[in-house]
């Protein structure tokens, strides 16, 4: 070997054991934890990955922000997560689209040594997750009935209509709004009568044509509760090309810009909103607590209460409760 | 075949009669519709048979029939086109973006006041529409990748594209809501003034796809490709007319969506590509290219959205929907098979 072939190879070891021990002093200071979302397209999740990306900077957290960019679908979840798992992060925050469906995978991550926090949905089996972080979603539902029961000027003895528009079935955040809902009408508002239900599958256009039909249906029709910001946005559409803004209550869950504007123009009756940003955060403190300093959350299951906003809200918590984009 | 065996195949009569008249697809559905509409009208107690609901159904055949439009151009020239879908929530959110932080139009525009952004509006969605075509012309003319594939990698970019200008939030600029209302003019109603523009872009597209060259070449090269090439047609020059057109419909789609939620939104065409090529093949169009028309396809969109609207009026649960139209699929390619086995037979 010559002299200039040896100088290279010496070169170019050391910049190989350079590069690897840059590499494990990285790995040994900065957490990688992997966040699987449901769809990007959904500001919900946008503001998710504010609160996400604020806390990871801060906590010195290598974030892997993942998901469909718009179907929320177990289908096209699953994979998704799978492939996070092989790149071997320390913690996988995960949203589960399906609370069986992803069960597999949630388990395969713990079995890999990955701390697993569920947030905003959860996996069937919560038992082998660190922490499950949500909004109250049945309160939320609660929260909904109340404020349509207030719009129609709720009487005892009198039967009211409403129909509920959902995304899927399945998503467990749809299903405990719907069991908040119908419990607090059971409870306090018994003339109160849920006639229909149908899906939307996140898209609007689905989610206002369903709106049109029942409000054929139902020309009596007092309220709506559209379930999430897509069967917001939907019916919201559906009630001003019908003419009958004011004259059908409508409640609408997330607060995104274009809902909380049309909350000010009085299209809606109230939307329930939730803080993805501080679920985010919160997940990601809890991980870097596990993984870090082997610190167990004082509980697993934590609830941030959600806030139903009117017309009459103060512009400051609107602005607070709005969900803001990157 | 001997003449035996072939009396033996035709039906005789009054049979062959019905036979003969239900062989024709377009009066097929027409004959689906109208015994869908009585059996809903039945079931609904009435309130099927109201003219609001026509216009409901109307209103949903608009946001899809565009794309069904350019799905059967793109079918007959033995292609697909999957990044339909995509392409509306990409046009619609282009359209809005451009509106509020180019001409700084808002969502305090509405009414009358929003006639020019809204036809801005619309130009902006048409020219974003045509940019997807002309990609997917390029994936499948010059980069040679099948049609399947480049259409999908075109519905992932475009859907992906849609998310990061919008932000993934609905995009509020300027309004018109009586342009999509039966309320808006009810000398219209059950029609709206957004489903009359529809239904003239799709007569027009429907003469060019039929009486002129534009129609006459796509049936050429969808039948045989190389007999197209041997007639002197250039082969890529016309499959780009025909994607980019495609694209143009779906741009047409995504501003038709802009109206009727007032919002540019990402996810507005979730999903469309799956139905339009649904209302295609229900229209009678192969998708082995070279069969298809319009008037099919526009019976077919018609058909899907009438159960839908039925299944609702009738509270059946929607889960149901979707078997539903996997039966109509399923029975649309059988009667194409039918119809293909006597040709043969004949």
């Amino acid at each position: 070997m010559n002299r200039s072939l040896k100088t290279m190879t010496a070169v170019a070891a050391a910049a190989a054991l350079s590069i690897g021990f840059v590499s494990a002093g990285h790995a040994a200071t900065q957490t990688k934890i992997a966040f699987v979302m449901g769809a990007e397209a959904d500001p919900f999740f946008q503001a998710m990955k504010v609160g996400a990306q604020a806390q990871a900077t801060a906590s010195n957290v290598n974030l892997v922000w993942q998901g469909d960019p718009s179907h929320y679908d177990v289908q096209t979840e699953v994979p998704i997560v799978d492939s996070v798992i092989s790149q071997a992060p320390d913690g996988l925050v995960l949203i589960p689209t399906d609370p069986t469906g992803l069960q597999a995978s949630s388990d395969k991550a713990v079995a890999a040594g990955i701390q697993v926090a569920n947030v905003d949905t959860h996996v069937a089996d919560l038992s082998k997750v660190l922490t499950f972080i949500t909004g109250d979603n049945g309160d939320g539902g609660a929260k909904a009935a109340d404020a349509i029961a207030g719009a129609i000027k709720y009487t005892k003895g009198k039967t009211y209509q409403v129909v509920v528009g959902l995304t899927s079935k399945t998503a467990t955040t749809n299903v405990a709004r719907l069991d908040g809902f119908k419990a607090q009408i059971a409870k306090k508002y018994p003339g109160i009568k849920i006639k229909d239900v149908a899906y939307s599958a996140s898209n609007p256009q689905t989610a206002s044509s369903n709106v049109n039909n029942w409000l054929t249906k139902y020309p009596n029709l007092s309220g709506i509760f559209a379930i999430d910001g897509t069967n917001a946005s939907g019916a919201a559409a559906a009630l001003q090309s019908k003419k009958l803004v004011g004259k059908v209550a409508l409640v609408g869950y997330d607060a995104y810009p274009a809902n909380v504007a049309l909350l000010k123009k009085g299209v809606f009756t109230a939307l329930i909103a939730q803080d993805p940003a501080a679920e985010a955060r919160l997940a990601i403190k809890t991980l870097v607590a596990k993984i870090v300093n082997g610190k167990n959350p004082a509980k697993r299951d934590v609830v941030i209460p959600n806030v139903a906003l009117t017309k009459s809200t103060s512009a400051a918590n609107l602005k607070k409760y709005t969900y803001v984009a990157n | 075949m001997t003449d035996s065996k072939q009396d033996q195949l035709k039906p005789a009569g009054i049979g062959a009669g019905i036979a003969k008249l239900f062989s024709n697809q377009s009066i097929l559905l027409v004959a689906v519709i109208l015994v869908l509409g009585i059996f809903f009208s039945i079931q609904s107690g009435g309130d099927f048979a109201k003219v609001m609901v026509f216009n409901n159904i109307l209103t949903d055949w608009g946001s899809i029939i565009l794309l069904a439009v350019g799905q059967t151009l793109v079918v007959i020239s033995g292609g697909i086109d999957l990044s339909v879908g995509a392409t509306v929530s990409l046009s619609s959110v282009v359209s809005a973006f451009v509106m509020m932080n180019v001409f700084k139009w808002d969502g305090t525009i509405t009414g009358d006041a929003a006639t020019v952004p809204l036809l801005v509006g619309t130009l902006i969605a048409v020219l974003t529409g045509a940019a997807v075509g002309v990609v997917n012309a390029i994936l499948i003319n010059v980069a040679k990748i099948v049609p399947f594939i480049a259409t999908l990698a075109t519905l992932s970019a475009a859907g992906g594209l849609a998310i990061i200008i919008s932000g993934g939030q609905p995009l509020q600029g300027p309004s018109n809501f009586s342009l999509i209302s039966a309320f808006g003019d009810p000398r219209l109603n059950p029609f709206s003034f957004m489903i009359i523009a529809v239904i003239v872009v799709v007569v027009i597209a429907g003469l060019f796809i039929h009486k002129a060259k534009l129609g006459l070449y796509t049936y050429a090269i969808g039948s045989n490709t190389f007999a197209a090439r041997g007639a002197g047609i250039n082969v890529e020059r016309h499959l780009t007319k025909v994607y980019v057109l495609s694209g143009v419909f779906a741009g047409l789609g995504g501003m038709y969506s802009y109206i009727r939620l007032g919002a540019g939104s990402p996810t507005s065409g979730s999903g469309m590509e799956l139905y339009a090529i649904a209302a295609t093949v229900i229209g009678g169009a192969s998708l082995m290219g070279g069969v298809g028309r319009i008037l099919g396809t526009v019976l077919g969109t018609l058909v899907l959205y009438t159960v839908q609207s039925g299944l609702l009026m009738i509270n059946v649960s929607p889960d149901w929907k979707q078997i539903v139209v996997a039966i109509l699929i399923a029975g649309a390619v059988a009667v194409q098979g039918f119809k293909f086995t006597s040709k043969r037979s004949k």
